[in-house]
């Protein structure tokens, strides 16, 4: 779960890091009070930049324009739903900051860059920091003032990696960024932006996040509207391989969708409406390979399926493990056909 | 023989859960040795005749302990997998998903110098057909014989190993090494325990988009890998950027697709196959070729 600027913020701020003074403004009539201010579209992309979602306001008679303005933008597709309005600083120099779990290196890793910025993707990657975090902290603080070139900071910087592992481990964060980091005139360390993701898996040691805009699950996942063919798998490994071998086939897959361990009649009708959006289908396949599913569960969700929902497409069903058999009566009852292997299910949508 | 795979004596962390009391039964039936489980509030009791106490080393008092299986729930599994390895508990089989990534990093750390391996967590778990199986892999799609698998699904893996049993090929060891990013066994561990198992021919790998490991599992393969590899990594048609399911299916980089997996794989010496229903027919050309 991606979090947006003001909400990431809040939660380095609970770790001790500085950051600016902001007011969050929920509609354009929210005029802040902080003035000059910099105004900044809440969305979750990084691109905001690019499609004006970031405005400077350094006139009174602009600011309700300019919020306005912030507040209609399209960017990238996203609709900012708040805009928060920060105090301008006084920027020296700005570096990028990151800390992410890293599955390679199975453990967190530091990254960071001289210039921070918004076109950080584009450097080249030995030209970054990049640490390891492991439990010898030992001069880490000293190696990184020494890249940024801030050596009269070293203990600043010791303390704000402190504090930044402290928000990541407190909050269950998958990753931190911090760009741009601000080195202020006065020499203060200030993270002007920060982007942040926390593990869903976490969200039960977290009552506070249900202040957040939690995602569905990742078993339902759309690859193209105009797909020909849908697919209804258990298992996130077994419907990846469905939708591969629809793909393989020549069509063009709709959907991802892994209905998990033990689904119901109800999670799988609930599956049959869900697909009912793709306009062009010419088939759904199903591949079931049941442990904790029962098949006669799933063939009873297709038989009500096949009566309830007008307009059906044609039904490619492969079905084995617990229960096969009862569901192979049931289907039978209704003239179902069912095919032996997932390929002679495919093989069936032209036949 | 006994092996790394098929451990003698075998506990159940969560044995009185609803998973962890089915699956101790289940695995008792296949042959398993289960002669323990554990439950923090139910020493004393029995399921199905197998002694409940409440730790491990309650039951290392009286039994020798060579693995476990772990069904607590994701919110508990980071203080079990530790209880386990705090125990000495050889073989840790993590079957528990969900698990935050932070709890997982903290036991990566803790297994580093310790005398455990971990398999999981998001595993089916582990079988040796025709003696033994630790997880929840259905019993009856077992069949024993000279194949090696390596997984990181679970229904993908059933679906393999079903279609290897029914075409009379049958498998020496299925090891599911789980969904999740952080984990504790990898392919490379994995391919270097069945290179070096004389009872294992040939090896079925199957992985899927998302991190690196079976980019490194083709450059162990290439070196020091001499057995018959045939491989197949799901998520062709995935999107980037996008969790396909398990918490770690998410394609980031190019060096994760499942194109650029199959090419490194390929030019290592393994025969890719684009479905998984491929896998079956080219693991019998390859015993037909060998015999």
């Amino acid at each position: 779960m991606r979090l947006l600027e003001h909400e990431a913020k809040q939660l380095l701020s609970h770790s001790g890091v500085t950051i600016p003074n902001s007011e969050l403004l929920r509609t354009p009539s929210d005029i802040p009070t902080l003035f000059p201010t910099v105004i900044k579209a809440q969305v979750l992309t990084g691109r905001r930049n690019k499609f004006g979602g970031v405005k400077i306001v350094h006139e009174q008679a602009a600011l309700a324009t300019t919020l306005q303005s912030v507040f209609a933008a399209n960017i990238d597709g996203y609709m900012p739903e708040s805009v928060l309005a920060e105090e301008l600083l006084d920027i020296k120099q700005e570096f990028y900051l990151n800390l992410s779990v890293n599955r390679d290196e199975q453990a967190v890793v530091l990254l960071a860059h001289r210039d921070g910025g918004v076109d950080i993707e584009s450097q080249p990657k030995d030209a970054f920091f990049r640490e390891v975090i492991d439990n010898d902290s030992k001069s880490r603080a000293l190696r990184l003032a020494e890249y940024f070139g801030l050596e009269s900071h070293e203990f600043a910087l010791g303390e704000l990696l402190d504090q930044l592992l402290d928000c990541l481990k407190k909050n269950d964060a998958l990753s931190l960024e911090v760009n741009p980091l601000v080195v202020t005139k006065a020499g203060e360390l200030v993270a002007a932006d920060c982007k942040m993701e926390l593990d869903n898996a976490a969200t039960f040691r977290h009552p506070d996040w249900n202040f957040y805009d939690i995602p569905l699950s990742a078993n339902f996942v759309e690859l193209n509207l105009r797909g020909t063919v849908a697919t209804i798998a258990n298992g996130a490994g077994l419907a990846m391989a469905t939708v591969d071998a629809v793909q393989a086939a020549g069509y063009t897959p709709a959907n991802f969708l892994d209905i998990g361990g033990g689904a119901s009649k109800e999670t799988v009708m609930a599956a049959f409406h869900e697909l009912m959006k793709y306009s062009e289908l010419e088939a759904i396949v199903i591949n079931i390979f049941a442990g904790i599913t029962r098949c006669d569960e799933v063939a009873r969700a297709i038989i009500a399926a096949r009566e309830e929902i007008k307009g059906l497409p044609a039904l490619k069903i492969r079905l084995e493990g617990t229960n096969v058999a009862e569901a192979h009566t049931l289907l039978s009852e209704h003239s179902i056909v069912l095919y032996e292997s997932l390929d002679a299910a495919i093989g069936a949508i032209n036949a | 023989m006994p092996s790394t795979f098929n451990p003698q004596h075998v506990i159940v962390q969560g044995i009185t859960g609803s998973h962890g009391s089915f699956h101790a039964r289940a695995m008792r039936e296949y042959g398993t040795r289960i002669i323990a489980g554990t439950s923090p509030n139910k020493a004393g009791e029995m399921v199905d005749g197998i002694p409940v106490y409440s730790t491990i080393r309650d039951i290392q008092a009286n039994h020798e302990v060579d693995a476990t299986v772990i069904f607590v729930p994701a919110a508990h599994a980071r203080g079990a997998i530790f209880e386990a390895i705090e125990a000495s508990v050889p073989l840790i089989i993590c079957i528990t998903e969900g698990i935050p990534t932070h709890d997982m990093l903290a036991v990566h750390q803790r297994l580093a110098g310790s005398e455990s391996i971990l398999i999981g967590p998001n595993s089916p778990g582990i079988a040796t057909p025709g003696e033994s199986k630790l997880g929840i892999i259905p019993n009856h799609i077992l069949s024993p014989g000279r194949i090696g698998v390596v997984s990181r699904s679970g229904t993908l893996t059933y679906e393999v190993v079903a279609a290897l049993s029914s075409a009379g090929i049958g498998e020496r060891y299925v090891v599911g090494i789980g969904g999740d990013p952080i984990k504790g066994m990898d392919f490379v561990d994995c391919l270097a325990a069945f290179e070096a198992d004389t009872s294992v021919d040939a090896i079925v790998m199957i992985g899927e988009i998302g991190g690196q490991s079976e980019n490194r599992a083709a450059d162990y393969i290439k070196k020091s890998v001499a057995k018959p590899v045939v491989g197949y990594i799901a998520g062709h048609a995935a999107p980037p950027g996008v969790q396909l399911g398990h918490a770690g299916a998410i394609l980031g980089s190019k060096q994760e697709s499942a194109v650029y997996k199959s090419e490194r794989l390929s030019e290592a010496g393994v025969t890719i196959c684009k479905t998984v229903t491929d896998i079956t027919p080219q693991i019998q050309k390859i015993s037909r070729s060998t015999q």
